[in-house]
């Protein structure tokens, strides 16, 4: 049973952001983060969540494999809203209890802050839910390749990535197989404190990791096996190409980062008077 | 220097080979063989004979101490031809998961091709080229993870093939997939060789995949002791067990019928056997005739462990386990199953056609909706009849309790997965065997524990004083299984339930582990329960059978009358014992033999038949 992971998880479809050169949707997907804490008012943060559901969209991606990328932050993300609202200072209070203050700045720039969180965890799942492993892994060697001058082995390690991605899914399986054999054993995995919980996970933790070297000594010889010594002289079979889909998207992002200084530099003039509920500091 | 045959594709000369650390033992002692252009060879040897180190030195992964190796005319010492070696000779081996380099199936398949150096549109005509001889071009941009065994092999062989070789070497990589996986790959190799007259190099346990081949070379310790035409090879059936391989089960029979005075010639096929068996009762005049009935396994069952499986149905988390699956995952449907207390139970179907569900059902390790906080019992709508809940019960188990002691359930359901030698960690083998015990049973004394150890060890054939103080790492295969096995007999389970308990292991290893689950039947557990592919090996040892398809049990019955419903299981793509087959053939010729599907019953009966002849008139 080929269990999935839950994060990074390739979408198959054939649409608009699938196709893109993934060292166009690398670079778009840091300076939409850069832009993210860039933006000031919400009107920046407005013409960010607009390009990025118009990227969902084209992606053809279903909302909810999108939204389940944010379980993952779910966590961090209460967390930092709980502190916020609790303590962020501003001029108009609404509730003081000690070093408790809660207000109206500190829930604007709670809210501000999980925005951008979930914007910047979502961006990131279009990434991995629009391109393969192993696009990904070229997309940051070519990206990286300036460092092969300095001889930093760039595609070894874009080959190292993707062994790893491609591993992911057989070793999960692996830990529920030895999880319930153990089990089966009569070990106990989900009582007892912390030091006995974390001795338990010693009969499922050796046998994987004898599982994973017994692994990379065949995929060694299978590498071997065909040919392979090095990437020196490797061709490629998948070009990276920047097509018009990638001016296209290079120039939306042209925009949007226009877009947003414009809006850094001019928006208290759009509606002054209620410019502070819209803006942090 | 002779001259070098241009037909020969490898040649060996008195070819030597040491592992390193393995002072004096040669895995390869003076071979010298060579493989014809368009051959298809099979290689067939027990464990440890040789057979995968002599492929590995065909295409240069290992060099040889000794001895010359000629790939394509050219001397392998030569580091030039050395390196290219691997681009002359492919390989396909054992484990399907461990095989691929990337996550899409075009791009691992592309990867042997770039490592060569070869331009883009040449890679691009290769991967084409490759996925259509295996026939996955429906699968280029998916993920090796997902596929079945016998589609992930098939890419391994792609992936070997989009580098031009011309060799093949297939280095047992169908031990580790179900028949029907195993057909995929021998199908699709032996079109290889036969239209595009691709050497091919079949490294096997199975005969029948042997069988398939122009000629066979069989391996025992480090050396050929046989080379010849598969039919020469395995129509001296006695040979072969001084090599430590077991006899083919039809070679079996045939000498237990000769034994009985009937002229039975070296064999190969069902149809052969039951041909010659008919021809000897005529010669007799013996021209129909119906053995005894099938005796009654004894089941002196106190009843006390019966298993008793009603309505159970069982759907994979839709979560986000299976979100972008597009199988609907229900595992089971409305599975109502009953196992005797003392019964050897089989139980039989496809890959992913729900056993695996139903044996972990029987621990545990999936709790039915009532008893399980996790899960949601289904309510009843108005308007709709109730949902009928799955009901389980082990012995004095009830599984849809709450309150179910499971701890004390899972130490009496002892569960054996496939390829249990991959749950071993401890230091020692004792202290591995002992897990089980100590977590069982919680201020056991030590005494206790030696004495439980050192029986389960003993009993399942290993010496206690030579392997307990050992590292379970330092065993080989077969021996590691064994002590899994004892890791689970330790706790004297009362029902054993072993998934594929013969996996990968060579035909002799797998006779072992079958003789060693007859010997703890009865004395140390009441009820074996064991799932398998091997129809054989089912019909040799089991009592019933289930037999379980796309989530719902298509019949369960004694092996005798499952297996004579031959058409259907057919349907079904499943297999039947040899035993069935060829009394189906007999029973055209106007000859009943009854038999409970074993080697054993079935020349019996054959014999019964040509001795009386008329005790049994046909009504």
């Amino acid at each position: 049973m080929a269990s999935d992971v839950t994060f990074g998880q390739y979408y198959p479809k054939k649409s608009f952001v699938h196709n893109l050169d993934p060292r166009v949707k690398l670079l778009a997907l840091i300076a939409f983060i850069v832009l993210l804490f860039c933006s000031y008012n919400f009107y920046s943060l407005l013409l960010c969540a607009i390009v990025l559901f118009a990227a969902i969209g084209f992606a053809k991606l279903p909302l909810g494999s999108v939204f389940r990328s944010i379980n993952a932050v779910i966590f961090i993300l209460v967390i930092t809203a709980i502190l916020n609202v609790l303590f962020h200072s501003g001029d108009h209070p609404l509730y003081e209890y000690g070093v408790i203050h809660i207000t109206v700045e500190g829930i604007i720039f709670t809210v501000f802050l999980c925005l951008r969180l979930l914007f910047l965890v979502m961006a990131s799942a279009v990434l991995t839910l629009t391109t393969t492993p192993v696009a990904l892994a070229d997309g940051i060697e070519s990206l990286l390749g300036f460092l092969k001058v300095v001889h930093f082995p760039v595609r070894e390690l874009a080959l190292v990535i993707s062994i790893a991605l491609r591993f992911i899914p057989t070793l999960m399986d692996e830990v529920n197989r030895i999880i319930n054999a153990q089990k089966a054993r009569g070990a106990d995995f989900d009582t007892g404190n912390i030091f006995k919980r974390i001795k338990a996970l010693i009969p499922v933790l050796i046998p994987l990791l004898v599982s994973a070297f017994m692994r990379a000594s065949d995929l060694a010889d299978a590498m071997d096996a065909r040919c392979y010594s090095g990437a020196d002289k490797r061709t490629r079979y998948k070009k990276l190409t920047f097509t018009w889909r990638d001016l296209v998207v290079t120039i939306l992002f042209a925009a949007l980062i226009t877009g947003v200084v414009l809006f850094n530099i001019y928006g208290s003039q759009i509606w002054p008077e209620i410019y502070w509920v819209i803006q942090v500091r | 220097m002779e001259q070098v045959d241009t037909e020969d594709i490898i040649r060996f000369e008195n070819v030597s080979y040491t592992y390193p650390g393995e002072d004096g033992v040669l895995a390869i002692n003076k071979v010298s063989f060579s493989v014809r252009k368009g051959e298809f060879l099979s290689i067939i040897g027990h464990n440890g004979s040789g057979k995968s180190t002599l492929a590995r030195l065909m295409n240069g992964l290992l060099e040889a101490d000794e001895g010359k190796i000629y790939v394509l005319g050219e001397d392998m010492d030569d580091p030039k031809v050395h390196r290219k070696a691997p681009s002359h000779v492919g390989i396909v081996f054992q484990n399907p998961d461990n095989q691929q380099v990337a996550s899409i199936v075009e791009d691992d398949v592309a990867f042997g091709p770039e490592n060569l150096g070869i331009p883009r549109e040449e890679i691009a005509e290769r991967v084409d080229w490759a996925l259509r001889a295996v026939d996955m071009e429906r699968y280029r941009e998916g993920t090796p993870s997902r596929l079945s065994g016998g589609q992930k092999q098939r890419i391994a062989v792609a992936g070997a093939l989009a580098l031009k070789p011309e060799v093949l070497i297939l280095d047992e990589s169908t031990a580790m997939l179900d028949p029907r996986g195993r057909k995929e790959v021998i199908d699709v190799v032996k079109r290889l060789n036969e239209e595009d007259s691709m050497t091919v190099i079949l490294i096997t346990h199975f005969m029948e995949e042997a069988l398939l081949s122009d000629r066979t070379i069989v391996m025992n310790r480090g050396e050929i002791v046989l080379t010849g035409t598969p039919e020469e090879i395995f129509e001296n059936g006695e040979s072969l067990e001084t090599f430590n391989l077991a006899l083919p089960r039809i070679t079996v029979i045939a000498n237990r019928l000769r034994g009985e005075g009937m002229h039975i010639s070296n064999l190969l096929h069902p149809e052969q056997l039951a041909a010659e068996i008919t021809e000897n009762m005529h010669e007799k005049g013996i021209f129909q005739g119906e053995s005894s009935p099938v005796a009654d396994k004894e089941t002196v069952s106190s009843h006390e462990w019966d298993v008793d499986i009603k309505d159970l149905s069982y759907t994979y988390s839709s979560g986000k386990k299976n979100r972008n699956s597009p199988f609907a995952t229900k595992a089971l449907d409305g599975v109502t199953l009953h196992i005797d207390s003392g019964e050897f139970f089989g139980i039989i179907g496809h890959t992913g056609s729900g056993k695996s569900t139903i044996i972990q059902h029987l621990n545990a390790l999936i709790k039915l909706p009532q008893a399980d906080r996790k899960q949601k019992v289904p309510k009843p709508k108005r308007g709709m009849p109730a949902p009928v809940l799955p009901q389980i019960t082990v012995g004095k188990f009830n599984l849809a309790d709450k309150k179910c002691d499971f701890k004390a359930l899972r130490a009496a359901v002892g569960m054996v997965f496939q390829y249990p030698e991959a749950q071993l960690f401890a230091d020692t083998v004792f202290l591995d065997v002992a897990f089980g015990l100590k977590n069982f049973r919680k201020g056991i004394s030590q005494e206790e524990i030696e004495e439980a150890v050192r029986a389960s060890i003993e009993v399942v054939g290993l010496n206690y004083d030579e392997v307990a103080q050992k590292s379970p790492f330092d065993l080989s295969g077969g021996q590691r299984r064994r002590v899994a096995i004892a890791g689970v007999l330790v706790t004297r389970p009362h029902i054993l339930v072993l998934d594929e308990p013969a996996a990968g292991l060579d035909p002799k290893g797998k006779q072992e582990i079958m003789d060693l689950l007859h010997k703890v039947h009865g004395e140390w557990c009441e009820t074996i329960i064991i799932v398998s592919h091997d129809m054989d090996e089912i019909g040799d040892n089991c009592s019933h059978v289930a037999v379980i398809s796309e989530g719902r049990v298509f019949a369960c019955d004694t092996p005798a009358r499952l297996f004579a419903r031959l058409e259907e299981l057919k349907s079904l793509g499943l297999d039947v014992p040899l035993t069935s087959k060829t009394a189906a053939l007999l029973k055209k010729d106007g000859y009943i033999v009854h038999n409970d599907c074993s080697v054993d019953d079935f020349a019996a009966k054959v014999t019964e038949i040509y001795a009386g002849g008329t005790a049994w008139p046909v009504m």
